[in-house]
């Protein structure tokens, strides 16, 4: 399985990224909505994209939206991972087509669960 | 029309709050049994800040403070890196800010809203406005000294800067 982990902090990208891999899955990672977007464009396309509210350039919500909006990306499955909680704010995400939530700081067990709950932990990993 | 007074942080959020918004940030952040101890110690001489600002209902910041040494042993131990790799001044700002913002970002979710979240900034400390706008968590890590500030803005609407404490 492959991800994309999107977030402005190299730091967050690292935890995220590390506890994906080793889930088992191969991972790319973008620093703002907009490099994803070039991501997503060269060709890689992800079975789940990990995507944070807060990023210069291009945010998450836009990046959620912009993704939505191509029929070609129509079986990427997106999750916020962030520290926005407001109920408001999962609520937006969620309309704009964000499948999951997942809320900074997580636990490794937390993302497993969030996967587990997408059908996205890869054979071999217990939920 | 009268305006209300914005409420000071100190009515909004309580030490054990942030107290507890810093369990939770620093095993997933900073490492496996990793955590800030709210046992103060000695300030250094030198300090570096990161903050994120919130602006809403109640508008002011949330700054991280620490010496410039811990900021470095906090970044190597965010970003999981081990001897010879060296960490640089990006790498700092990068996981001292990350901090900064998921401390910030969790604190914001305590507070009234709905409130935005500015990106992490990394410097010195911005200043602090009314004097019972502040809560003031002093801890440590590893020995350490580190402190969480959630200060309200100088510029804040409706306050008056070094008013007089409310009882």
């Amino acid at each position: 399985m492959r991800a994309l982990v999107i977030d402005d902090s190299r730091a967050m990208r690292r935890i995220v990224g590390t506890i994906l891999k080793d889930f088992g899955y191969e991972v790319r990672e973008a620093g703002d909505g907009r490099q994803a977007l070039d991501v997503l464009q060269e060709g890689f396309t992800p079975d789940l994209c990990c995507i944070d509210w807060n990023m210069p350039v291009m945010d998450g919500l836009q990046f959620v939206m912009s993704v939505r909006a191509n029929p070609a990306w129509r079986q990427v499955t997106l999750m916020m991972v962030t520290t926005e909680s407001e109920t408001g704010q999962i609520v937006k995400a969620l309309a704009a087509g964000a499948h999951e939530y997942l809320i900074k700081p997580f636990t490794a067990d937390a993302m497993r669960d969030k996967l587990a709950l997408l059908g996205l932990l890869p054979e071999g990993v217990t939920a | 029309m009268t305006l209300s007074r914005a409420q000071p942080i100190t009515q909004l959020l309580d030490a054990e709050t942030v107290q507890n918004i810093a369990d939770e940030v620093w095993p997933s952040l900073v490492g496996d049994g990793e955590a800030f101890v709210p046992v103060p110690v000695a300030p250094p001489a030198e300090v570096l800040s990161a903050w994120v600002t919130i602006s809403g209902p109640w508008n002011g910041a949330v700054v991280l403070t620490c010496a410039p040494a811990t900021a470095e042993a906090l970044t190597e131990s965010v970003l999981m890196t081990r001897p010879p790799t060296v960490v640089d001044d990006e790498d700092v700002a990068d996981a001292l800010g990350e901090l900064a913002n998921v401390l910030g970002g969790n604190i914001k979710s305590v507070l009234p809203g709905p409130s935005a979240l500015g990106l992490p900034q990394i410097g010195t400390a911005p200043a602090t406005g009314r004097l019972d706008d502040v809560r003031r968590l002093d801890g440590q890590w590893r020995g350490q000294s580190l402190t969480i500030t959630v200060q309200g803005a100088t510029g804040a609407p409706h306050t008056d800067r070094n008013e007089v404490p409310q009882p």
